[in-house]
């Protein structure tokens, strides 16, 4: 599985680095590394929705520093 | 001409509890002028009445040396403008002029400072002088042919007198300054970043608290260097590939600002992009990857770092420029543009992005261009030759 986060502009400001880091606590956290890979991705035009996250195809919008445990408990561990 | 560049920096550092400084360097021309001049003054004694000889002292010869007149009038006109001192009934600055006449001939003229360092490609060069006497003064004359990579140093007593009752009986010796600039040489360093070097070593044996007026100056002869900064896509997406086929077509490293036209640019080489996800700064988003460019990064927030970087250095408030050290996406701009650069052409594309439309976001059109018109003034006072093209 790869999760991308946006590292555009507007996403930067709305805490791309504060959603990119706790998914990676809680990968680590998990053991799951050897499961999901992360990639960064440009803006896909949604800034507005940020922080814009994809899995594998599927988008996201809306992960804030809040909302980013709930996520991966309910869209990433279930997909794995 | 030839393809040489001279650049000028200079640092100096007040005598403990002075508001201001008795050295002074003034520099005209700098960059692919004719004539490049830079005179360090050293005025008698220390605080506002040797600020005012040494202010007077380096105006007056530079603007003289660099309108060609000559050396024995300059001396002349100082010795009978400056005031005398009612203490010492003298009226007294020494000076040093690093003269450099279309990139190719050096003209030192030194009068009582420590005498001009010479470096050629890092090591000392025993460049000849001639002496004379000029209105009761001994001058020091010298005139050679400069080559890549010379490095021209030259200090206020301050410098020598480093260490005196603190860590070195003799102060900080002439012959121990080459052993140090020598030591610490490398071609890229720039002017500003060597006399950065010398000052540091000056502070630290003074154990900051420096008993003298320290200056050091310095003038490099490098080849040119240019960068190219594409930051935006344009207005009209017809005017896309002209864009890229003129940014592509510059001789010079090449930069790319923003995933929009890191995307155009991706697509006009037919190469992939890969963004990258290692955060080196919190604040500063990570770079990207793509063949055929020398670094790529995000846009506005990136360049609002790169301008901070450049103000804090400009005003002397980031003496070690932190820059060089770290990694992050914004300090990469900056070595590039500061540090290396000669010649800098920024592609600025006036689209304005719908996905920053929001009214909630801090990101509007007009901050590009501000940030970009901010930072090409910086840079110009970094002594680069600047040339801004909107799309």
């Amino acid at each position: 599985m790869t999760i991308k986060i946006c590292i555009g502009s507007s996403c930067h400001l709305k805490g791309s680095y504060a959603v990119v880091s706790r998914l990676q606590a809680l990968v680590e956290e998990k053991n799951l590394s050897d499961k999901i890979t992360f990639a960064s991705k440009f803006c896909m035009g949604k800034c507005a929705e940020g922080v814009c996250v994809s899995i594998d195809e599927e988008n996201f919008e809306h992960i804030n520093a809040d909302n980013v445990d709930n996520f991966f408990e309910t869209e990433v561990v279930t997909r794995l | 001409m030839n393809n040489l560049w001279t650049e000028t920096g200079y640092i100096s550092l007040n005598k403990t509890g002075e508001q201001l400084c008795g050295d002074r360097v003034e520099v005209t021309g700098g960059g692919e002028s004719n004539r490049t001049t830079l005179v360090l003054a050293d005025g008698l004694g220390s605080g506002v009445k040797a600020n005012i000889l040494s202010t007077l002292t380096s105006k007056i010869l530079c603007t003289m040396i660099s309108g060609g007149m000559s050396i024995e009038s300059c001396v002349e006109t100082i010795a009978e403008t400056l005031p005398v001192c009612s203490v010492r009934k003298v009226a007294y600055s020494t000076f040093s002029i690093i003269s450099i006449s279309d990139n190719e001939i050096a003209e030192l003229i030194q009068f009582d400072n420590p005498e001009i360092v010479v470096l050629r490609n890092g090591v000392r060069y025993n460049y000849p002088y001639t002496t004379r006497k000029i209105a009761g003064k001994t001058i020091h004359e010298s005139r050679f042919p400069v080559e890549e990579n010379d490095v021209f140093i030259a200090m206020s007593d301050g410098a020598t007198y480093a260490g005196v009752g603190h860590r070195l009986s003799h102060g900080w010796q002439r012959e121990n300054i080459i052993d140090f600039a020598e030591a610490n040489y490398l071609p890229e360093n720039s002017a500003k970043y060597i006399a950065g070097t010398i000052i540091d070593e000056c502070n630290r044996l003074y154990e900051g608290e420096p008993g003298d007026d320290t200056t050091v100056a310095v003038v490099r002869i490098c080849a040119r260097h240019p960068v190219n900064l594409v930051i935006g896509p344009p207005a009209t997406k017809d005017q896309d590939i002209k864009m890229m086929n003129l940014f592509f077509a510059k001789e010079g490293a090449k930069i790319i600002c923003g995933g929009t036209t890191a995307t155009m640019a991706a697509r006009y080489l037919r190469r992939d992009l890969k963004p990258t996800l290692q955060y080196f700064d919190p604040e500063v988003p990570p770079i990207s990857l793509l063949d055929g460019v020398d670094l790529v990064t995000e846009g506005v927030i990136t360049i609002a770092r790169v301008l901070k970087y450049a103000e804090d250095y400009l005003d002397g408030t980031d003496l070690s420029a932190s820059w060089t050290t770290k990694k992050d996406a914004a300090a990469l701009i900056a070595c590039e543009l500061f540090e290396k650069a000669t010649d800098i052409n920024f592609f600025v594309g006036r689209a304005v992005n719908p996905a920053h439309q929001d009214p909630d976001m801090p990101i509007t059109f007009g901050i590009k261009i501000q940030l970009i018109e901010s930072l090409a003034k910086c840079l110009e006072r970094m002594g680069k030759q600047i040339k801004v093209s909107y799309f």
